[in-house]
């Protein structure tokens, strides 16, 4: 072989070298990149609809770039399982109850899938778990909320209008207020007067500071009770007697309580006595008829004096009141002298 | 000769060609390629093999194209960058810009481009050749020394296209990006690190296995149409032109078409 030959098959040699070498570097940056020579481990998720996501397409941990889908295939009831394919050293960070959501890198760029949220107390996931899918809202529930919105700001506008056509023409306080100048000066009045009040609430709240800091210097009762556990001891027995007592009074209430219906009720004496008006009107007639025989009972006592054979009896009897009298009367006086 | 017996209602017209002349002709040519192709894989595996043809062939097709298939690739590149940034500007999202090269550039203009210019370069140049040594009776003369032809001149020159191309079009691409981030860089102060992590974010492995197969695919189209044209050319010194352009013209249609079956076959497996 000559040594042109020689120079030409090494020329070459280098040539095609230098394209396999740039080829196998292409080739391992996107196996690099795509985390192909790395550990994973594999997570699912159950999606409703997943807005277009493809195999290939990123997984996302708090904005770092942990994992790609690895399958998505239809699952049961016309849902979506999406395989993910993730970092296996992320997976002390994944929580067994994080949610995975569909998301766009871009607004016009690729979906993927955002994994976040979870509790510490969950727990790390584990190859071949299931985690939470939360479904993306689609285009037409966005426009249809849209719609809403638009809705109800045609109401509020419309309603802000009427407000304020009513405050030019003067409507209510507030068009009071902007037109008519009476109720401003009145209104500046209200504010000035408002400012003095609130200067007095001031020096009020000022007052009351000087007499806290003076409930509160020690030795006074307020410091007392808040501080000495002597006082703050007699004050909880004290309570507890109240207590006591306040029960004892219930009692006594709930007692008289008692008592006070048995005396509205009809089927006891005093009941009778106090509530029965039939009972009342009879013993309204037994005392005018007592009335009247003590009156024909006096008249019969005065007619018996003047009777012969009793009048005797009578002024014996009146003869030893008389001395009764005397004798008290003398013994009186023999009291007052000693 | 040929005008009299094409006029309407020549009986011996119609029992000289099966279909018409043009059609037979094209059938015909069609037989003929079959059978240059067949001889083809027929001979490449056997010895002896013109192992410093091959590499003379190599350095040809594929050093000696460097230059101009690199500096082509590269002004590509930048010139893309350039067109494609506007359309992007208009939705804010000339951030896109490196993963919209990347995937043109893969899958597309990397193997396209090496292959159109590789076309026009080598396919010219085997088809001249190899046409003006048919011309001048050397292939008839191998023929005669004892010395296989077609294994060495067609074999080696089919098989240095074939690998030649491939390592073309990674330079190609490599040179094609490179230009691509010169213009991002100079525009959007990308640097060149994120540049090229958002040049392997859009793409796949499918996406470098389909450029590798594609441009071995147009490499071997380049080598056998080159060949097969040459090869074949008339007598005299015309011949020798029209080899020359029909190689180039042939291989650039079939290119074409081959990109967009292939395309079709790509898609088919990516969406799988």
């Amino acid at each position: 072989m000559s040594s042109a030959d020689n120079k030409r098959s090494v020329i070459v040699g280098i040539f095609v070298f230098l394209a396999i070498v740039i080829l196998v570097a292409g080739i391992f940056t996107l196996a690099g990149q795509q985390k192909r020579l790395i550990s994973t481990i594999t997570v699912t998720a159950i999606f409703d609809d997943v807005a277009g996501l493809k195999t290939g397409n990123n997984v996302w941990f708090s904005g770092v770039k942990i994992g790609t889908i690895k399958n998505i295939k239809l699952y049961g009831d016309s849902q979506v399982e999406v395989t993910m394919s993730i970092e296996e050293k992320v997976q002390q960070f994944i929580r067994k109850n994080a949610a995975a959501r569909i998301s766009s890198e871009s607004f016009i760029g690729n979906k993927n899938i955002v994994i976040d949220g979870g509790t510490q107390a969950a727990g790390q996931i584990e190859d071949g778990d299931r985690i939470t899918a939360v479904n993306p809202l689609n285009t037409d529930d966005l426009m249809e909320k849209l719609q809403q919105n638009n809705e109800n700001l045609v109401a509020i506008t419309s309603d802000f209008k009427q407000i304020t056509s009513r405050l030019v023409r003067g409507e209510g306080t507030i068009g009071a207020i902007l037109t008519d100048s009476v109720m401003a000066d009145n209104l500046r009045a209200m504010v000035a007067n408002l400012q003095q009040t609130s200067n007095r609430t001031v020096a009020a709240s000022n007052e009351l500071s000087r007499f806290t800091s003076k409930l509160n210097r020690p030795g006074g009762l307020a410091n007392s009770i808040a501080t000495d556990t002597t006082v703050y001891s007699n004050l909880k027995t004290s309570m507890a007697e109240l207590n006591e007592a306040t029960n004892a009074a219930a009692a006594m209430m709930e007692t008289l309580e008692s008592t006070s219906k048995q005396l509205n009720n009809q089927n006891n004496a005093v009941g009778v006595l106090l509530s029965d008006q039939q009972f009342a009107r009879q013993l309204q007639r037994t005392m005018q008829n007592l009335e009247t025989s003590s009156q024909k009972f006096d008249q019969n006592m005065e007619a018996l004096q003047s009777n012969i054979l009793f009048r005797g009896f009578f002024r014996r009897q009146a003869k030893e009141q008389e001395k009764q009298q005397e004798q008290l009367q003398q013994a009186q006086p023999d009291s007052t002298n000693r | 000769m040929d005008s009299d017996n094409n006029k309407p209602g020549n009986a011996r017209t119609r029992r000289r060609y099966t279909t018409t002349r043009r059609l037979d002709k094209m059938f015909v040519e069609l037989a003929s390629v079959y059978r240059f192709i067949a001889r083809f894989f027929k001979e490449v595996w056997f010895p002896p093999y013109e192992i410093k043809e091959f590499i003379k062939q190599c350095y040809e097709i594929g050093v000696r194209s460097l230059p101009l298939i690199s500096l082509t690739g590269f002004i590509i590149g930048i010139v893309f960058t350039n067109q494609s940034r506007p359309s992007l500007a208009d939705f804010g999202a000339t951030s896109l810009l490196p993963a919209l090269i990347s995937v043109a550039i893969v899958r597309a203009m990397g193997p396209l481009v090496t292959a159109l210019i590789a076309a026009g370069r080598v396919g010219s140049s085997i088809g001249a050749e190899l046409g003006s040594m048919r011309v001048t009776e050397q292939i008839d003369a191998m023929e005669v020394s004892a010395t296989n032809p077609f294994k060495f001149l067609v074999v080696s020159r089919v098989l240095a296209s074939t690998l030649m191309i491939p390592a073309l079009t990674m330079y190609t691409t490599l040179v094609s990006l490179l230009g691509g981030y010169l213009n991002v860089h100079q525009n959007e102060l990308t640097t060149l690190t994120t540049f090229f992590y958002q040049v392997f974010d859009a793409i796949t492995f499918l996406d470098i296995i389909a450029s590798s197969v594609k441009s071995v695919i147009f490499g071997f189209t380049i080598g056998m149409v080159g060949c097969y044209k040459g090869y074949n050319s008339s007598k005299g010194t015309e011949g020798v032109g029209k080899a020359a352009n029909s190689s180039v013209v042939t291989a650039m249609f079939l290119i074409f078409i081959e990109e967009l079956l292939i395309m079709q076959v790509i898609n088919a497996i990516r969406a799988f």
